[in-house]
């Protein structure tokens, strides 16, 4: 436990000083709100009904931005085999990096959703249970981009592999986090994610040790 | 730092793993309890009005006898009922071939300022039975009208 | 260096000589095993299909439009199979660190995304008469459809990694984690209210009439020997592309 604290706080640390993890997603996301009233057009009732799914989608591909160096620096840099030599196990370090993902990544989101809210003119009842959607959300989409980032690590492929791996399995959370007021799907959304991340550590794991060789 | 070995941090994790599954097992047996549905019955209707212009999917079977349609015939007008309660239709545009009355349909579209439902969309829903056309109509004889009785 | 698992390299021989002699007899199981498979399984199916486009009756609601489902159904079967029987193969792979296993998942995996596109495709078609649309997003629709891109990522994943043993336990990786998409697959149906009917056949029984129904068996039963006869068929090529590599490179081995 103690040393899933330390890990946390480590690789927290270390997303603070790289803020391609979690300033560039933040960017990205207030960026799509931004963006899309725009190519939609001026139609606030439009937008407002449309504001739930919007930020979803944005939170979404936001998730993909930090895969890529979520475990490859570490591998690249020989911190991952160090760590493993030193007799950690590889499920802690992806438990680690998921928590800390959820912390570094979901935080800064939910702090955002509200003010891309506020742009694309939701009404203000909408916000806790889309924020609640999000919440879960974010800890979905931390433990598929800790399986993503362990399995494509080593791997030729970038962004668009990333991409075609982590969507499909984030559709269900999608469908359910988008439409937040209807009965049950807060739920369901909550259920989903907790499963993804039940799951993470020990996919994560897994790969991180297959990909010393 | 003193370490537990990856065998037993690896076992501390899988309980972990293991109640965060059971406790989303729980929570999706729940949230199942009162689920978004794909669409609303008319008793669902009946019992929380929707506001007039939200859109939503009217789900049910298309009432026997109520299919007419407007004097200019653009216009089909019906009745879904889910037996309970009964929502009237009017949608304008390309039926589906299962259309049928006593079958189930689903309507996109909805209420006008009059309380009258207008559809945009009209999918029909068919049933799990499969069967050739004689032995639907002899069913239908001996008093088991396909289709029927059955709330989707 | 790293070996690759198959193939018989003599001198590393001695601690796996287990997992080398499977191999060559599955070898030879699988050549004598995939014509019959290959032939049997398009005899039924084009039995099947051909008793349900022409000698089946039509259905009492949908007409002749109902013929589709002899295709429809069974590929919708045995891709939803297909991916639990990939999954599983990942699993023993996993556990057991059997490079046959292993193996089949990159075998199954082209397959499988094949058979879940013609049920894509042949319900797309079949909803648009009778349902009235092409397509609807709904939990029975879109999980097959998410079903499809898991497979889709399986085979990237598979070629996007240059060591291919490990790409294979990647792959495999991410196969068991996408099987937490079946039971969604599964209880769309069940519990929701979704457009597409719920499952016509259950432990408890069918409602399919027997006239429909026979034929649909038949041509279940041959799409299920053709998926095991094309998988046998990727088996045995892709141990024979992992045997010439290792023969390349005990040549290139010998020459340096």
């Amino acid at each position: 436990m103690k040393l899933l604290l330390a890990l946390i706080r480590r690789d927290l640390a270390l997303m603070a000083g790289r803020p391609g993890e979690w300033l560039m997603p933040l960017a990205f996301f207030l960026l799509v709100a931004l963006l899309l009233p725009f190519a939609i057009g001026p139609d606030v009732a439009l937008l407002a009904r449309l504001a739930p799914g919007i930020l979803w989608v944005g939170a979404l591909l936001a998730s993909l931005i930090p895969v890529s160096t979520l475990f490859a620096l570490d591998s690249a840099d020989g911190t991952l085999d160090q760590l493993m030599v030193r007799g950690i196990a590889a499920e802690t370090l992806a438990a680690a990096r998921l928590v800390a993902l959820w912390l570094g990544f979901g935080g800064p989101l939910l702090l955002a959703a509200p003010l891309a809210a506020l742009m694309l003119g939701m009404p203000l009842p909408m916000l806790p249970p889309l924020l609640a959607g999000l919440l879960a959300g974010a800890l979905g989409l931390s433990a598929l981009a800790v399986i993503a980032g362990s399995v494509t690590l080593g791997a030729r492929g970038g962004a668009g592999l990333v991409a075609l791996l982590v969507l499909p399995l984030a559709i269900p959370m999608l469908l359910f986090g988008s439409s937040p007021t209807e009965p049950g799907a807060l739920g369901l959304a909550a259920a989903t994610a907790m499963m993804l991340a039940a799951v993470a550590p020990f996919a994560g794991g897994a790969a991180l040790r297959a990909s010393r060789g | 730092m003193a370490v537990a070995k990856p065998k037993q941090q690896r076992l501390v994790l899988a309980l972990a793993a293991l109640a965060v599954m059971v406790a989303a097992g729980i929570v999706a047996i729940f949230a199942l309890q009162d689920t978004a549905a794909y669409f609303k019955a008319p008793s669902d209707i009946a019992a929380e009005p929707p506001a007039p212009g939200q859109t939503i999917r009217l789900g049910g079977l298309v009432k026997a006898g109520s299919v007419g349609r407007s004097a200019d015939g653009l216009v089909l007008n019906f009745t879904v009922t889910d037996m309970k309660a009964d929502t009237p239709v009017s949608y304008r545009g390309i039926v589906p071939d299962l259309f049928r009355e006593n079958q189930g349909v689903i309507a996109t579209g909805s209420f006008d300022a009059s309380g009258h439902f207008v559809a945009r969309e009209l999918l029909a829903k068919h049933d799990e039975n499969y069967m050739p056309p004689e032995v639907a109509k002899a069913l239908e004889k001996n008093g088991h009208p396909m289709g029927a009785g059955r709330p989707t | 260096m790293r070996f690759p698992v198959l193939g018989p390299i003599p001198a590393m021989a001695a601690p796996d000589l287990h997992a080398l002699a499977n191999p060559l007899r599955f070898q030879r199981f699988a050549t004598a095993l995939t014509p019959w498979l290959l032939v049997l399984g398009l005899a039924f199916m084009t039995v099947g299909i051909w008793r349900g486009l022409f000698f089946a009756p039509p259905d009492y609601l949908q007409g002749e439009t109902v013929r589709i489902l002899y295709i429809h159904v069974p590929s919708a079967w045995f891709a939803m199979g297909g991916y639990l029987g990939m999954a599983l193969a990942a699993l023993a792979a996993m556990v057991w660190k059997h490079p046959l296993a292993a193996l089949s998942v990159r075998a199954i995996a082209p397959v499988g995304a094949l058979f879940a596109a013609i049920c894509l495709i042949t319900g797309s078609i079949w909803g648009r008469p009778t349902w009235g649309t092409w397509w609807v997003w709904d939990g029975r629709l879109t999980s097959m459809l998410v079903l499809f891109l898991l497979y889709l990522g399986v085979i990237a994943l598979i070629h996007s990694h240059d060591d291919k043993a490990r790409g294979l336990k990647m792959a495999g990786y991410l196969a068991i984690v996408g099987t937490l998409n079946l039971p969604i697959i599964k209880f769309s149906v069940e519990k929701w209210n979704t457009l597409h009917q719920p499952a016509s056949i259950r432990l408890s029984g069918s409602s399919i009439h027997p006239d429909m129904l026979q034929p649909l068996l038949l041509s279940a039963l041959g799409f299920l020997l053709l998926f095991a006869g094309l998988v046998l068929v990727r088996m045995r090529t892709l141990i024979a592309e992992q045997r010439l590599e290792m023969r390349a490179m005990r040549r290139a081995a010998r020459a340096g």
